[in-house]
């Protein structure tokens, strides 16, 4: 017998190729036509998708709702801005945005998971005001203008090199990155420990007498969305050659929410499909009226309404019948 | 020693007074917050944008002519059928999902987005600053207060006081306080708890109409203008216990007074950090706040 | 080893002025099924919290086979041996019914496995293929517990709690709400259960308590009113009066 929730994340991971192929076609298109608005913009998705993913592995698993996911995206974005600026090397950056992720992810998970239900959303919500009106405030971080001036970075793999303004390399790159990303979380996801997040999320009352320690899994469940935020915040600066205190505000957090809900929550892909989505909605419908947000927003209350498993919730099981029918056959 | 008392009188006093201003109209909206969430356990993400919405009636009605006492009424009586259809037609639709906390604050966050991009539609991104309706201000005790300000915390301390006494002293409270306790019990003794519920969201939403209308003149008048004010709003509500109106009350004077008198002594711009640092520390210690829930107090 | 497996010892909580549980100890031998009766009220499910860490005592400590619990939380009593199931039917409804059962039977996994896909969890996969068969709801492993009728999750319920292998199985009404059949069919999947673990019952039906117990407790606003052998309690004139209203 093949277990249920294994065969769910193996339609994820079908439904990620299909986003795979598409998005190598759309690298080739963005190359053959010498494109770098597009190239750039789908860039931005896919990263903007990474802090999605953190925001579904709390709230689609464990069943947390983040209103303040963007608090440890900015960070990994500062953090990452900072050291390219003194060091334009991308392992120093990428090494200071994890322990940045993991340590922050400690604190305010320390501080968050001592409430519940909508006080944590409350909760993460101030945590995320405070921290962003400090970065706000603080003069050596750039204040209200951010840290400008992050400079462009070879990322080096040995053998080869991309340089972050390369438009389809940087893209090509940060697919691969935010895939891994991805992968990494379907993977704990679907070991015990993610079982256990699942657990929590159906039922936590119960979690205890099963023998588990509810609070260190919500914990270690927070760190892991704080690390997966802060990686995904880290590649922004490289992209758009700053850091700004926008990227912790409440609206990137909001945002992040919207991409999850709308993609479908506790599919994981969905926050990837729900990023790529929401911006091409963003751009197209953006190019006749700036005034973009009555359509998401209102798409966006359809889907709370009318697919509160979002646009994943839909397809994923049907993709999940056709796996479950190639087994057995 | 006369310098302590210029001080006293000229720095100290003036922003006691700011404080009690933003403090009079940051409690009539945390009332509304306070009220939606104790009876229908909603965190209404949109209440910021009813605010904004209310101060950008004022300042139409006030361009075709509206006099500023008659707003006063007449927005927050516009705000009513506003507030009863978001209710109806929108919360209701998801109120008996099984994790109702997190899908109607979703849905009323969506709801505010799409409220504020309307207004920005209808009015332009740039701020407006009305005229003052009052002018003039008035020595008392040798500290200046402007009369407008002096209106305000009157006016706005007497609408507290009514809402106080409607919730605790009225048949209506008591039918509120009833569905709030225990909304099926309420439900069986004939109260129509659907009914409550959409009129207690529309007064909610009337109160942080008229907290618009009334800060209009003192601040100005911009699509995101709900924003920032809220945040303090849901500060003032934590801290005093979600759902209690006595906490919304010492929480929303006490908050503005320690953010006036940190722009004072130590920066304005770190005011806001020390208020949200407040919050989150509240929500540490004491997640049900100062004071209980309504209806459970 | 010898002694009883469980040992309560001047078990004490209160409620504002009700004495919910009031200087309860008795003890529990290995193997046996004990059940605990009594009126609506009675301290039962109170007593059954406070042993399974979900109150905690005001007064009192629990052993387990010698080795004191005070004021430990649940996870911890798990780990000493104990599992429960709940008078109020407490599953992760959303999950299918061998999720159900895999999470509770994962907890026997070593440790290395917590880091590998739970395809890897072969034993928790053979106590989930068992239980399922034992409690008769192998054609349901794929549906979510939600979806199951009553009395099937009432099964489960038990399950869950049999699935980490527990020493002492605490079953607060197993059979509330049951048909007839159903309930004589659980009696006999209980009785069966002691060949590996010691029961310990909170039961209404008093037919069922007198034909699967070993030993019987009875429990009467908050205290202890007897103990012994299902005919003996059957025979005291105390019980008589506070629990059957007559003497």
């Amino acid at each position: 017998m093949r277990d249920a929730l294994t065969n769910s994340m193996r339609a994820s991971h079908v439904l990620a190729l299909v986003l795979l192929a598409a998005g190598l076609m759309f690298a080739a298109f963005g190359a053959v036509t010498n494109d770098t608005f597009y190239l750039r913009l789908a860039t931005e998705a896919l990263i903007f998708g990474g802090l999605a993913l953190a925001v579904d592995i709390l709230l689609g698993y464990t069943g947390l709702l983040s209103l303040g996911q963007a608090m440890f995206f900015g960070l990994g974005a500062y953090v990452a801005a900072v050291v390219l600026i003194a060091i334009p090397s991308f392992w120093l950056a990428f090494g200071a945005a994890l322990v940045a992720g993991i340590l922050t992810g400690l604190i305010g998970g320390f501080i968050a998971n001592r409430v519940r239900g909508v006080y944590f959303a409350l909760i993460t919500f101030g945590m995320a005001q405070v921290v962003a009106k400090v970065i706000y405030n603080t003069r050596s971080l750039g204040a209200s203008d951010g840290l400008i001036g992050v400079p462009i970075v070879k990322i080096n793999f040995g053998l080869f090199a991309v340089s972050s303004d390369n438009p389809v390399g940087f893209f090509l790159f940060t697919m691969a990155y935010v895939g891994a990303l991805y992968l990494i979380a379907a993977y704990i996801l679907d070991t015990p420990f993610g079982r256990l997040l699942i657990a929590l999320k159906a039922n936590e009352r119960r979690v205890p007498f099963l023998g588990y320690h509810a609070t260190s899994a919500r914990l270690a469940a927070y760190v892991l969305a704080a690390t997966i935020a802060s990686l995904s915040g880290a590649l922004y600066p490289m992209l758009r050659g700053f850091a700004s205190p926008e990227l912790l505000f409440f609206a990137t957090s909001g945002n992040a929410v919207i991409t999850v809900i709308t993609g479908g929550a506790g599919t994981l892909i969905g926050a990837i499909y729900g990023s790529v989505l929401l911006t091409v909605i963003k751009s197209y419908v953006g190019s006749w009226t700036e005034h973009h947000l009555i359509v998401i927003g209102i798409l966006f209350m359809l889907v709370v309404i009318f697919l509160p498993n979002g646009l994943m919730g839909v397809v994923r099981p049907w993709v999940e019948k056709l796996l479950a029918r190639k087994t057995r056959s | 020693m006369i310098e302590v008392l210029d001080y006293l009188q000229f720095v100290l006093a003036p922003q006691v007074v700011t404080g009690l201003t933003l403090g009079v109209a940051v409690i009539l909206v945390a009332l509304g917050l306070t009220i939606i969430f104790g009876l229908l356990d909603v965190i209404n993400m949109s209440h910021g944008e009813f605010y904004a919405l209310g101060a950008f009636m004022a300042l139409a009605l006030s361009w075709i002519g509206v006099p500023f006492w008659l707003l006063l009424v007449l927005v927050p009586l516009a705000m009513l059928p506003i507030g009863y259809l978001v209710e109806r037609s929108l919360i209701q639709r998801v109120f008996n999902s099984k994790d109702r906390h997190v899908t109607t604050l979703l849905l009323t966050f969506g709801f505010g987005l799409v409220l504020e991009e309307i207004i920005k539609l209808l009015f332009g991104p740039n701020p407006y600053k009305p005229e003052t309706p009052i002018r003039g201000a008035i020595e008392v005790f040798g500290i200046f207060i402007p009369n407008y300000r002096l209106f305000l915390i009157v006016a706005g301390g007497a609408v507290i006081v009514a809402v106080a006494l409607i919730v605790y002293r009225t048949r209506w409270g008591a039918i509120v306080r009833a569905a709030a306790f225990d909304r099926h019990m309420a439900a069986s003794l004939g109260v129509p708890v659907h009914r409550v519920y959409a009129i207690a969201f529309a007064f909610g939403v009337a109160l942080a109409g008229l907290a618009g209308v009334l800060l209009a003149p003192i601040y100005s008048v911009f699509p995101t203008m709900g924003r920032d004010f809220i945040l303090l709003a849901f500060t003032v509500v934590i801290v005093g216990g979600m759902g209690s109106i006595a906490g919304a009350v010492v929480a929303g004077l006490f908050l503005t007074q320690v953010q006036a008198i940190a722009s004072l002594y130590i920066s304005p711009v770190w005011s806001d950090p020390i208020v949200f640092g407040i919050m989150v520390i509240m929500l540490m210690v004491r997640p049900q706040g100062l004071y209980g829930r309504l209806g459970h107090a | 080893m010898s002694g009883p497996v469980l040992e309560a010892r001047e078990l004490s909580i209160r409620f504002g002025g009700l004495r919910a549980v009031d200087n309860v100890s008795f003890a529990v031998e290995r193997n046996l099924v004990t059940t605990v009766i009594g009126p609506n009220g009675a301290g039962k499910s109170t007593l059954f919290n406070l042993i399974s860490g979900l109150a905690r005592p005001q007064h009192g400590t629990v052993f387990i086979e010698g080795k004191p619990y005070r004021n430990a939380q649940p996870h911890q009593m798990q780990k000493a041996g104990l599992a429960r199931s709940f008078q109020i039917t407490n599953l992760f409804f959303d999950l299918p019914v061998a999720e159900n059962l895999r999470l509770a039977a994962q907890v026997l996994e070593p440790k290395r496995l917590w880091t590998m896909p739970v395809s890897a969890s072969r034993r928790a996969a053979e106590v989930v293929e068992q239980l399922l068969e034992r409690f008769g709801l192998q054609d349901k492993a794929g549906y979510l517990a939600g979806a199951l009728s009553h009395g099937e999750q009432r099964r489960l319920e038990i399950a869950v709690a049999l699935a980490c292998r527990p020493k002492i199985l605490l079953l607060d009404e197993p059979t509330q709400g049951m048909s007839h059949g159903d309930t004589e069919h659980t009696a006999g999947l209980i009785r069966s259960l002691t060949s590996d673990v010691t029961v310990l019952l909170i039961e209404h039906d008093i037919g069922l308590v007198m034909s699967i117990s070993d030993q019987v407790i009875v429990m009467h606003q908050g205290q202890k009113l007897a103990e012994g052998k299902p005919a003996e309690v059957r025979a005291n004139p105390a019980v008589q009066t506070a629990y059957f209203g007559h003497a």
